[in-house]
């Protein structure tokens, strides 16, 4: 171990077992007071490095005696069952076996990938077009050449909406263990849930994903960074792996977080307060500023907010909702998944039908 | 027999592990005695299903048992053994995906957040100061967490957070200073100064 006196970073101390014994039990055998007050410098930094020390705890539930011993037990077990197969079953059901067969599906898989993919890792930048053109299901385009967002409605009931100018390219239903969707542009997403499944969106370099929430994507292939913005559950993003010669990076989005990918460092940048965020802020739009919490209110009137938040055209019988007031909660929902709630609030004949940016609701009136 | 389990404390990894390696069955119950708890606990930040860890770190041992003439001597017993439990949850993740291309060694994702030694917090100010601290040490990229971890909860070396994370000794380097770097930029040390003259004023 290096000598204490030559102590220059944070790094230094953290990796120090004395000091990390005098900061949490107070141990001090090496005096560590002492020598911290030597001189002002080394009091600074000793300061930090306890304020490092004292944010980094580990909490852990140490395992009882006894479970230890009986999963010894269980070891043991298990070593005595693969000592009594043969030796050429034990070839074929061994664990090292089977990864060393895994190993190699894998292995040629990703040489293969990667063979097809030599062309687009020439370049760092990463673009829509060859995006899609590397997804071999066949895909819906949907471009929005109108000055207003438009809504998308996709095969598992999220709904997107897509901004001016943007494009989206979707399988029409989703088919295997993941949904992949490819934008170019911006567009806010909400995410019907499925744990099973998760929600994968490509934009330039980055990747996005979700198992079940609702956030922002700005993906235009001539702006210098990819933004994204979190409103309701956790989010991951993470760099496209197919960037050359670039480590993948990722970071975590809570709600009200969010990052901002450089396209030319390749590097992301977390962004904890939104509200402080100038670029972030210029762009809010407004299905973001709504709320879709309701407390005893007019349905009419929860219909209206869907219809700016959405940019659709809602009929529903008039007179029959008139008195229906409801109360629910309806942010963390894609649009299909609020109807559905709201008709079942209002009863069990209520039901609707999407055509295309127009919704009828079909009902009795409410209980 | 005995005599080993009675002076288990006095026993090095090393000299446990050399007798293990020449079949030792005592040495093998008593590194699993010893590694077990904490090969389960780190096993948990990087999967949630403690069931499925307990099997993982079984499965280790196991395979440590049936390949015990073909160990190496000389490693370090602790990388070797967090290294093998993490390669396995990567395995188990790899199994259920195994024709989706989601899951490897490196994209293994580190779950833990560090909390907060509440206790030894003498005043408002620097609890404020280290809850701030403590969020965004949470917030870094989850790699650069987990090497955090490694390197300074379970005290491994540099080259050894390099072996487990399967990454080379120069980027694991660059990873852990930036990360320290990094949050030192978001957390100014004017703030800091200021709270280093009172204490020692104090």
């Amino acid at each position: 171990m290096q000598n204490r006196n030559s102590y220059k970073k944070i790094e230094d101390f953290l990796s120090d077992e004395s000091f990390q014994r005098w900061v949490r039990r107070n141990e001090d055998l090496t005096h560590w007071e002492e020598w911290t007050l030597e001189s002002t410098e080394r009091a600074k930094l000793v300061e930090e490095a306890r304020l490092w020390i004292l944010a980094m705890k580990v909490e852990e539930t140490e395992i009882s005696n006894e479970e230890t011993q009986l999963a010894l037990q269980k070891t043991w077990e298990s070593i005595a069952q693969s000592n009594k197969r043969s030796p050429i079953k034990v070839i074929w059901q061994s664990n090292w076996f089977k990864s060393a067969a895994a190993m190699i599906v894998i292995g040629l898989t990703t040489l293969i990938y990667f063979t097809s993919e030599t062309k687009i890792a020439t370049n760092t930048t990463i673009t829509y077009q060859e995006l899609v053109e590397k997804d071999s299901d066949g895909l819906i385009e949907q471009t929005n050449n109108s000055d207003k967002p438009q809504l998308i409605t996709l095969s598992d009931a999220s709904s997107v909406l897509l901004q001016p100018k943007s494009k989206l390219s979707y399988p029409k239903t989703f088919t295997g263990n993941e949904r992949k969707v490819y934008l170019s542009g911006e567009g806010f997403f909400e995410i019907s849930k499925d744990p099973k499944k998760p929600f994968y969106v490509y934009a330039n370099e980055t990747i996005t994903k979700v198992y079940g929430t609702s956030f922002r994507v700005v993906a235009y292939s001539n702006q210098p960074n990819v933004e994204v913005l979190v409103r309701t559950g956790k989010v991951k993003v993470s760099s496209n792996q197919d960037i050359k010669n670039a480590p993948i990076e990722e970071v975590m989005l809570l709600p009200n977080q969010a990052a901002r990918f450089l396209r030319k460092k390749l590097l992301f940048e977390k962004i904890l307060d939104i509200t402080q965020d100038k670029p972030l802020l210029a762009t809010t739009n407004s299905i973001e500023q709504l709320s879709f919490e309701f407390k005893d209110i007019p349905v009419s009137q929860i219909f209206r907010t869907i219809e700016q938040g959405y940019l659709v055209s809602i009929d529903y019988p008039t007179e029959k909702l008139n008195s229906c007031y409801l109360t629910t909660s309806l942010s963390d929902e894609p649009l299909p998944e609020k109807l559905k709630i709201i008709c079942e609030s209002l009863g069990n004949n209520t039901r609707y039908e999407m055509n295309g940016n127009h919704i009828i609701i079909i009902s009795n009136g409410c209980n | 027999m005995d005599k080993l389990r009675t002076n288990n404390e006095k026993l090095s990894d090393s000299t446990l592990w050399n007798q293990l390696r020449s079949g030792d069955e005592e040495a093998f119950s008593l590194l699993f005695e010893r590694y077990y708890s904490p090969l389960v606990n780190y096993g948990k930040t990087l999967m949630s299903e403690s069931d499925i860890v307990k099997d993982c770190v079984q499965d280790v041992f196991v395979n440590i048992w049936s390949y015990r003439y073909k160990l190496n001597d000389a490693i370090a017993i602790r990388a070797y053994l967090l290294s093998c439990v993490r390669k396995r949850i990567a395995r188990y993740h790899e199994r259920e995906h195994i024709f989706s291309k989601v899951k490897d060694v490196d994209s293994l994702d580190f779950l833990f957040d560090f909390s907060i030694e509440e206790q030894l917090i003498a005043d408002e100010t620097m609890a404020i100061k280290v809850q701030h601290l403590n969020r965004l040490i949470n917030y870094l990229p989850t790699r650069q967490k987990e090497a955090l971890y490694l390197r300074y909860h379970q005290g491994l070396s540099v080259e050894q957070v390099a072996e487990v994370l399967n990454m080379n000794y120069q980027s694991t380097k660059n990873l852990l200073h930036r990360a320290i770097l990094q949050l030192r930029k978001d957390f100014p040390i004017s703030v800091l100064a200021l709270f280093v003259e009172f204490s020692i004023n104090h």
